[in-house]
């Protein structure tokens, strides 16, 4: 290319190549292992949905056929139940229903919890211990639920009894169309202790004259929490919801733990994540079908990752 | 204010002491004192972020200590401004009359009536990241008068700006305060700041108020020996010594003519800067005191002179001089220009 031709004066800028090249350099390792660990098993997943494969082996090329036979799966979504609104509906309603639920919840759980222990004697140990469920394995999490809602021993049933709802007693992961909602709460539970940390160092970065500017002002309590703090802390808002969808989108363990790799009584608990695993690890091994859910999973997952990518 | 004191930590910590001070309407009233004395602790009371521990706060006949910030009326401007970073300058302007429940039309004339008197008409829709540290504070001194408050409290605003704005926003204040007529209480560390701007002053020390004056009689009348150093630049020279058998002896030699009081006391004498002459021939008066000249600095406006007396530094303030370093002086006074401390540092005459 010639001069004449370089509209834009690229051959006459002072371009470091130096520079340029130790930047290279210092990329490689960090690229290498996002190809490595991200990109290579995204499009070979991509690629593997369109084959049947004989264990690691992909047998022959079937197109489509996988992606349509799982969408019609009623373990992946049960059109009649979801018409009748009944459990099991399929993995992925469910998933999503989790996600409905559950983020409004925690989200709101933890900005209340945040604000209520923001100005309390005694903050930090209350934060710890609602923190505490976030750092628990969530294995150990569904092996509490197990107890807590035991017919017998569990201390929620215990609960309904000693307040006279003696009728309500059940064993509430093995009903159809409650077990749902008491591993949501569970789930809530985790989340809550999240979403209040990240909540409350928001609150602890406002500005206390602002409140009491806004007091002085004549702003009451409500108002104050209208106009100055929930604008403030909107911006963790949008990283509590997304986090908290992203959480569910993956949930696993707790759903394992409570119900093992079936998803509880005929599915009425299954989610995304257990449907890969029940797929490529339990028999009949369907690797193909295993991705075609976690490419689901990613495809839900990525606008969400990209817009907290591109957050300020 | 009726002795009202301020306790924090359960009493171990206490901020203000038995504070007791009348301000009159329409009067700009400076608390005055270094850092930590109380004063902001005062003014937070008036406001009603804090509850006195004891005491009782009047707005003319009723009593507000009990009411909240709201409901007494009051528009309190802080020293970092606190402007909503999330609404613009007329959203920040606007929201004490939204949240009152102004209609919107009195609200837009209201606005634009306060950036007027502010000059910040044009940067209205700006948000307060945008605009310069002085733009801020009209900003702030906007939506603290908008509402047309019965009292307007200030904490330390002028602190953050810069020497050349300080200036200005001094006197824009001021003029301010005078169009308004609203009773307007100040917190400053800053005398200068204080002298300029306020009728009275109140002088803060250690929680307490120390003295309530006038600007002049303050520097004119300091009542006691803290409050002379504390006020002036560079502050009052004290000279300490003992009064006995109508002479005041000072360190070193130095004999003053004293009449009263015969019994023997611990005193302090003192004199400010200005008040004093430096002269290497001994004068022809017996208010002379005697020292070794340290350091000549001349500041153009006038020269300093230090001047050690007994090892202690004494100020001199003069407008020309030709003494140098070393060099045996005599300083001399007039007997009215100084003042007499006793032992607890109290004004006796």
């Amino acid at each position: 290319m010639s001069l004449e031709n370089d509209p834009d004066g690229w051959f006459d800028r002072d371009v470091d190549w130096e520079k340029l090249k130790a930047i290279l350099v210092f990329m490689v390792p960090g690229l290498t292992l996002f190809a490595i660990f991200s990109v290579y098993p995204m499009v070979y997943s991509v690629g593997g949905s369109f084959w049947v494969w004989d264990a690691f082996d992909p047998m022959h090329f079937v197109g489509l056929d996988i992606w349509v036979e799982t969408f019609q799966d009623e373990a992946v979504i049960n059109w009649d139940n979801i018409k009748e609104l009944e459990y099991p509906m399929g993995a992925l309603p469910q998933n999503l229903i989790w996600m409905v639920i559950h983020v409004p919840l925690s989200t709101f759980l933890g900005l209340g919890l945040a604000l209520l222990f923001s100005d309390l004697r005694g903050r930090r140990i209350l934060r710890s211990m609602v923190f505490l469920a976030f750092t628990t394995p969530t294995v150990v999490i569904g092996l509490v639920l197990l107890f807590v809602y035991d017919p017998q021993a569990g201390i929620f049933n215990e609960l309904l009894r000693t307040i006279g709802l003696e009728g309500q007693v059940r064993n509430w992961l093995q009903e159809p169309q409650l077990s749902m909602y008491a591993l949501i709460l569970g789930g809530v539970w985790v989340q809550t202790g999240f979403s209040m940390l990240l909540y409350s160092s928001a609150l602890a970065g406002i500005d206390p004259s602002l409140l009491e500017s806004a007091r002085v002002d004549g702003a009451s309590r409500y108002r104050r929490f209208r106009d100055i703090i929930w604008p403030l802390v909107k911006p963790v808002t949008a990283v509590v919801v997304i986090m908290g969808m992203i959480w569910v989108l993956r949930i696993f363990a707790i759903v394992y733990a409570a119900g093992g790799p079936s998803g509880g009584p005929n599915g009425v608990y299954s989610v995304l994540g257990l449907e890969v695993y029940q797929s490529a690890f339990s028999h009949p091994i369907e690797y193909g079908r295993a991705m075609v859910v976690a490419l689901v999973e990613l495809f839900i997952a990525l606008p969400m990752a990209y817009y907290i990518a591109r957050m300020d | 204010m009726r002795s009202v004191s301020k306790y924090f930590d359960g009493g171990e910590t206490v901020a203000n002491y038995k504070l007791d001070l009348e301000v009159e309407d329409g009067e700009f009233l400076v608390f005055l004192g270094p850092s930590g004395c109380g004063k902001t602790t005062a003014l937070r009371m008036i406001a009603g972020l804090e509850t006195p521990s004891e005491g009782e706060i009047y707005f003319d006949d009723d009593r507000v200590d009990g009411l909240a910030p709201a409901d007494r009326n009051v528009a309190m401007v802080f020293q970092n401004y606190a402007l909503y970073p999330h609404m613009n300058v007329r959203e920040n302007i606007e929201y004490p009359l939204k949240v009152r429940g102004v209609p919107p039309e009195e609200r837009d004339e209201r606005v634009a009536e306060t950036a007027e008197l502010l000059h910040i008409e044009d940067q209205l829709g700006s948000d307060p990241a945008e605009i310069s540290g002085g733009q801020r504070q009209r900003t702030s001194l906007a939506r603290a008068i908008v509402r047309e408050p019965s009292v307007f409290l200030l904490d330390e605003p002028l602190s953050n700006l810069d020497a050349k704005l300080r200036l200005e926003m001094r006197s824009e204040l001021k003029r301010l305060q005078n169009e308004l007529d609203i009773t307007t209480v100040y917190v400053t560390h800053n005398q200068e700041e204080a002298m300029s701007m306020g009728d009275r002053i109140a002088v803060m020390n250690e929680g307490t108020i120390r003295q309530v004056a006038e600007p002049q009689e303050l520097y004119k009348r300091p009542q006691t020996t803290w409050i002379a150093n504390f006020i002036g630049s560079p502050p009052m020279n004290l000279f300490e010594g003992t009064q006995q058998n109508g002479t005041l002896d000072l360190r070193e030699d130095n004999t003053l003519p004293m009449k009263g009081e015969t019994a023997s006391e611990s005193v302090s004498l003192g004199v400010r800067p200005e008040d004093l002459t430096v002269s290497p021939d001994a004068p022809d008066s017996d208010w002379t005191i005697q020292g070794t000249v340290e350091t000549v600095e001349p500041l153009g406006e006038y020269v300093l002179v230090n001047v050690d007396v007994a090892g202690s530094l004494v100020s001199v303030k003069v407008p020309t001089t030709d003494v140098r370093p070393g060099q045996h002086v005599h300083l001399l006074f007039e007997p009215e220009d100084a003042y007499l401390y006793d032992g607890d540092g109290m004004l006796v005459a």
